[in-house]
C-alpha cells in the first residue's frame, strides 16, 4: 500500500505544482484581458489546486488519514494512484498548450 | 472561430505578444524581421508566435520562406468584431 499511496502523492504534488505555474497564467491573463475566457480556466484551474492540495493533506499529512490509507489494503492507494495519475496526465498536455 | 480567437489571444502565456503582432499586420503586413524590430521582441520569439498564428489560421503568410510577410487571415477577417473586442481589452 505503501508505495502506491507514495506514487499517488508524488503525482498529487506534481500536480499542485504545475497548477500552481497555469493559474498564475491565467490570473495575469484575466486582470490583462477582464475576458471569460481566462476567468473560467483560472476558476477550473483554482478548483482543481484545491482539490490537489487536499489530496496530498489526507495522503501526506493528515495524521489520522495518511496512517489509515497507509495502513489499508493495497487494491485503494493503487485505485488512488490511477486516478491521480491520469489527472497529471491531463494536467500535462493542458499546460503544454497553455505555455505557448 | 471565435473560441479559438479568445483562447490563442487571451487564455495562455503568449497571448499578449500575439495580439500585438496580429495588430501590426493589421496596420500593414510585414516580415518575421521587421515585427521583431518594430515589437522589440526576440527574432525566435516572433517566429514562434507567427507559427502558432498561423497554425489556428489567424495570420496567412504570403510569398516564399524568407522575407515572406504576414497578414490577417480571410477568415479572421470575417470574425473582425470579435478581434476588435480584444484589442479593446488590452488598451
Amino acid at each position: 500500500m505503501s508505495l502506491w499511496l507514495d506514487a499517488a502523492s508524488a503525482a498529487a504534488t506534481l500536480n499542485v505544482v504545475l497548477l500552481t505555474a497555469l493559474v498564475g497564467i491565467w490570473a495575469r491573463n484575466y486582470l490583462e484581458f477582464r475576458s471569460k475566457h481566462p476567468l473560467g480556466l483560472l476558476v477550473f484551474g483554482l478548483l482543481l489546486l484545491a482539490e490537489n492540495c487536499l489530496s496530498v493533506y489526507y495522503y501526506v499529512i493528515d495524521p489520522e488519514v495518511a496512517a489509515l490509507l497507509r495502513s489499508a489494503a493495497p487494491v485503494a492507494g493503487r485505485a488512488m494512484t490511477f486516478v491521480q495519475i491520469l489527472e497529471l496526465a491531463a494536467i500535462v498536455f493542458l499546460a503544454w498548450v497553455t505555455w505557448d | 472561430m471565435e473560441g479559438i480567437l479568445w483562447y490563442v489571444l487571451t487564455g495562455t502565456r503568449g497571448g499578449r505578444n500575439r495580439i500585438r503582432i496580429l495588430q501590426a499586420v493589421d496596420e500593414r503586413p510585414r516580415n518575421a524581421n521587421q515585427l521583431a524590430e518594430d515589437l522589440e521582441l526576440d527574432y525566435k520569439t516572433v517566429r514562434h508566435h507567427l507559427d502558432v498564428l498561423v497554425d489556428n489560421d489567424i495570420v496567412d503568410k504570403s510569398g516564399d520562406d524568407y522575407g515572406a510577410v504576414y497578414l490577417p487571415s480571410d477568415r479572421v477577417r470575417a470574425n473582425w468584431e470579435t478581434v476588435e473586442e480584444i484589442f479593446e481589452r488590452v488598451e
